[in-house]
């Protein structure tokens, strides 16, 4: 406890190092971005980085642009990254709310609902996209109309669909297996959906939950001597290890169907999958509504995307010896003949 | 003014946490990373019992209650079995991953709909329009004030006196007849309750549980408790535990502003661990200063 004057200046010194470095990182990198000049500012915060959100946001951006928002021209677009995590995820709200941001598009659930909880104070609209359940999320209410200034559009997937084409492709199968993440809230509402329509197709659903992607390794090889095929789900955990599940899946001769085009090109045998390029669009041009003054967000329902289609892979289908019926074939929306590594 | 707000909601919020990471890791020197469990915990317990109907305000009991008993639960794993601190922390840390998912009962629980402590029908009774902006920011003040005030009470006590000698001096402890490992497990017990407090007060303010929010938890509060005990170092009048709250203000406005100025949201991450590393460093010759002397 003790210690000499000189000694304590020395670690006072020392923690305000630690203050000055850290502060000095926040001006150098301000010095390197700064975009001005334009009226409108949105914000854009997505809670993870992967294929789909991406594809999302590009979408959103293309969308704003058909309606005559175009970005450095009338409006300045702010992208944020909350990379999982919620805390970042509340901070790149309030940063937008600083900026002065007249519109904040959350991608994914947890970055709406926090966009959505710091928006409100100010009622700044709230436009979402890619959440599987916005009434579950509580951003809508359960007659589908908005619970405040928040809309957007849903990325449910079409669970008949799959298994109409699962069914088709596989007219023996009985059991399906899905592995997914615990902590993701969209998986598990996907998977009720699929145990309720499982059986008007004949199938039996078998899941298998994991908890980090470390665990997908083992939970795929037990998932493996259960099921006659797998399919996927757009869980974020499972998806980022997709190829570990394949190369088992391959091992045992089972096919794996996906749940989007991206799957299907590193090697899932097929897939009714959204377009999440077009729900982007879809949802930019909702935003441009708001921002036009058309319409308030509280006003405007929460839309599903309808439009899904097939996608095949027909080296994957030679790889297990299986035939991809030829009436799928014609109405895919893409076939690969390779797989991309 | 928003970020101002913003700051110092998440600030108060977290110099809660910080208060009980200051127990563990000041005054008992014992690295806890249970708090990247309890945060979360107080959060599900909160949300569970919110979607049940519970007064709002009861939640911050049962909360606190809950992240005592696994605060006692780590310490019993340390005490009991004699496993390394670190460990036992790790260990009820990764079990309360389950455990909260239980509670909750899903991944991510809203309560946009439900009344919580800043949003009820009470307060909208009263309040005018333009106040609701400051309900937030002042009632998490006054949460945190009292359980400050509580806390600068209980180390006056003679179990206070205990624990503070616990963390100094073992053997002292054990010359005054008392069982060192109860002394521990009381403070581990009382810093895991006050990161669930402040988890519970956390969702209540974002309106939706998600079991992603306490990673990085211990990391905030060691950094809140560190900037702030050695900056105030010097300064006789100022507390300690008035120390770590200026601290954990400090470090929201520094991540804050780091986002304000552009620096991109995946550098993030680097730069708390850099931070992390000069703070690890910087308190570890100061430990050994403190052997020197």
């Amino acid at each position: 406890m003790k210690s000499c004057s000189q000694k304590g200046l020395r670690k006072r010194s020392l923690a305000l190092l630690g203050a000055v470095l850290m502060m000095g990182t926040a001006v150098l990198s301000g010095c390197a971005k700064k975009s001005e000049g334009a009226t409108l500012k949105i914000g854009i915060g997505q809670f993870a980085e992967h294929g789909s959100l991406d594809n999302c946001r590009n979408g959103f951006i293309e969308g704003l642009k058909e309606a005559g928002y175009i970005e450095g021209e009338n409006i300045t677009i702010y992208y944020e990254n909350a990379q999982t995590d919620g805390g970042t995820a509340s901070q790149i709200v309030d940063n937008f709310l600083e900026k002065g941001c007249s519109l904040i598009c959350g991608i994914a659930t947890p970055m709406a609902q926090s966009a959505y909880s710091a928006a409100k104070k100010q009622d700044v609209p709230v436009i979402f996209t890619a959440v599987t359940d916005p009434i579950a999320a509580e951003l809508a209410n359960a007659d589908g109309t908005p619970a405040g200034n928040v809309t957007g559009t849903s990325d449910k997937l079409p669970v008949q669909m799959q298994l109409e084409m699962i069914r088709e492709v596989m007219p023996d199968a009985d059991t399906i297996g899905i592995l997914y993440c615990t902590s993701e809230v969209n998986s598990i509402s996907a998977i009720e959906e699929y145990k309720e329509a499982a059986g008007d197709y004949g199938f039996t659903i078998i899941e298998n939950g994991i908890q980090t992607t470390a665990d997908i390794p083992l939970a795929a090889d037990g998932l493996m001597k259960q099921v006659d095929c797998i399919t996927n789900l757009t869980d974020n955990t499972v998806v980022s290890c997709l190829p570990i599940v394949l190369e088992k899946a391959t091992e045992a001769g089972i096919p794996v169907f996906g749940s989007e085009v991206e799957q299907v090109k590193i090697g899932c045998l097929g897939a009714v999958g959204l377009d999440y390029y077009s729900l982007g669009i879809q949802t930019g041009k909702m935003a441009a509504q708001v921002l036009k003054g058309e319409k308030k967000a509280e006003e405007i329902p929460f839309e599903v995307i309808e439009e899904a289609a097939f996608y095949g892979n027909t080296a994957v289908a030679k790889k297990l010896g299986i035939t991809i019926p030829d009436s799928l074939i014609e109405s895919a929306a893409q076939v690969f003949d390779t797989i991309e590594q | 003014m928003t970020i101002l707000l913003g700051i110092l909601e998440e600030g108060f919020v977290y110099a809660i946490m910080a208060l009980g990471v200051y127990i563990t890791y000041k005054i008992l020197d014992f690295p806890d990373l249970s708090v990247d469990g309890t945060f979360p915990l107080g959060g599900a317990v909160a949300a569970s019992l919110l979607c049940k109907g519970m007064n709002p305000w009861l939640t911050l009991i049962v909360s606190f209650l809950a992240g005592a008993i696994a605060g006692i639960g780590t310490g019993l794993i340390h005490v009991k079995l004699k496993v390394r601190d670190l460990l036992s922390g790790i260990i009820m840390m990764t079990a309360l991953y389950s455990v909260n998912l239980k509670i909750a009962g899903k991944a991510n629980l809203p309560i946009f709909s439900r009344e919580t402590i800043f949003e009820n029908e009470w307060l909208e009774s009263f309040l005018p329009e333009g106040a609701k902006r400051y309900v937030t920011v002042m009632f998490l003040f006054l949460i945190l004030l009292a359980g400050k005030l509580a806390l600068d009470a209980y180390l006056k006590t003679r179990s206070g006196y205990l624990l503070r000698a616990a963390g100094d001096n073992e053997i002292l402890v054990t010359s005054l007849a008392k069982d060192k490992g109860f002394v521990k497990i009381t403070g581990l017990a009382i810093a895991n309750a006050f990161a669930a407090l402040a988890g519970c007060v956390y969702v209540q303010m974002n309106g939706f549980f998600e079991i992603s929010t306490g990673t990085g938890t211990i990391v905030i509060g060691l950094a809140s408790v560190i900037i702030g005990t050695s900056l105030f170092k010097n300064v006789s009048f100022i507390k300690p535990t008035t120390a770590v709250i200026a601290g954990s203000l400090l470090y929201k406005w520094c991540v804050s502003r780091a986002i304000r100025f552009g620096l991109p949201s995946n550098d993030l991450k680097l730069v708390t661990s850099v931070l992390f590393l000069i703070i690890l460093v910087f308190s570890e010759r100061k430990r050994r200063g403190k052997k020197n002397a």
